[in-house]
């Protein structure tokens, strides 16, 4: 494996998740709580948010300390309890204030990778 | 080995081991975590081999790294490296040393008899070391501790002893070492006011 596009991809992939993720967590949370293993599918699914699974869980511990969600242990009909994480209302405010600006990043963000760039800088 | 191999058991060692910078109720929160995914993921899908379910967890030091950057934001929790040593150096209470330089004195006077001179004079030591150690404090201000309340102490103690050595019991000695007494108080509620948080 060379250090060559699929590592700068994957490094821009990344960025983008390390911003967006836990937004889209909370998102996940809106109708209804959510345990750990359905988080991480419902992440697994939708293909550029996918990551190291047990990486979402440090982030859950920290929303959880930051009081954006709650959890709660709940009995489940096949295995273990399941530990359901639901919005507080600081964490839906949060949630609502991500959706109210997230349009405007993505119309900017998209304005200036359609717009040809200058004439210099193509590189091999 | 007496147990079977626990590849699962393994892998939250070596996250455990990975994530050692981490306090350690974050870190068995961690851990917690991932034991009860893997607890859940076997449940819901028995097909799953767990070396599977833990390749999708991913590499113990990702789950680390993570876990220490998401702490690093957390108010309250110090940055990973920079001055772990002098930080973990003196993290000993400012009012130990203090504490030990001040009562080294009564209790030479309540304990004079043999082994107590003895142990007061260790005890003294001690606080110096202590105060020296310390990170509550500048060099000026300490060296000046040291010898207000170390080596003031020591001579003038020495010197009675070796020169008149009267009964301890005598009014000069008693004056002596109240006068003794009020300096050590003196500097070590002087040091206590002028230390740094």
């Amino acid at each position: 494996m060379e250090p060559g596009d699929s590592t700068k991809q994957a490094r821009a992939a990344a960025q983008l998740r390390k911003g967006v993720l836990e937004y889209c967590v909370l998102a996940l949370m809106r109708d209804r709580p959510r345990y750990g293993v359905e988080l991480l599918q419902a992440l697994e699914d939708s293909g550029a948010l996918a990551t190291s699974q047990g990486t979402v869980y440090p982030l859950l511990s920290r929303l959880r300390r930051d009081d954006l969600v709650t959890t709660t242990w709940q009995e489940s009909a096949s295995g273990p309890p399941r530990r359901y994480y639901a919005l507080t209302d600081s964490g839906r405010a949060a949630l609502d204030e991500f959706t109210r600006v997230w349009p405007g990043f993505r119309d900017a963000v998209d304005t200036f990778l359609s717009t040809p760039p200058p004439s210099t800088g193509d590189h091999a | 080995m007496k147990t079977p191999a626990d590849p699962v058991r393994d892998y939250l060692r070596a996250v455990e081991r990975e994530a050692s910078a981490l306090p350690a109720d974050r870190r068995q929160e961690l851990v917690a975590d991932l034991a009860e995914h893997v607890e859940v993921t076997r449940a819901e899908r028995p097909d799953a081999t767990p070396g599977e379910i833990l390749a999708e967890l991913g590499d113990p030091r990702t789950i680390a790294a993570t876990a220490l950057a998401e702490a690093g934001r957390a108010p309250g929790i110090p940055a990973e490296g920079g001055a772990g040593d002098p930080a973990r150096r003196g993290k000993v209470h400012p009012l130990v040393p203090l504490l030990m330089l001040t009562l080294s004195l009564p209790f030479v006077m309540v304990f004079s008899e043999s082994p107590g001179p003895l142990f007061g004079l260790l005890f003294r030591i001690a606080g110096v070391v202590l105060l020296c150690t310390s990170v509550h404090w500048t060099t000026v201000r300490k060296t000046t501790g040291v010898l207000l309340a170390g080596v003031v102490p020591t001579v003038v103690i020495a010197s009675w002893n070796l020169s008149s050595g009267g009964p301890a019991g005598d009014t000069p000695a008693l004056v002596g070492n109240l006068g003794m007494l009020a300096l050590l108080t003196g500097t070590a509620v002087w040091l206590w006011r002028s230390r740094r948080a």
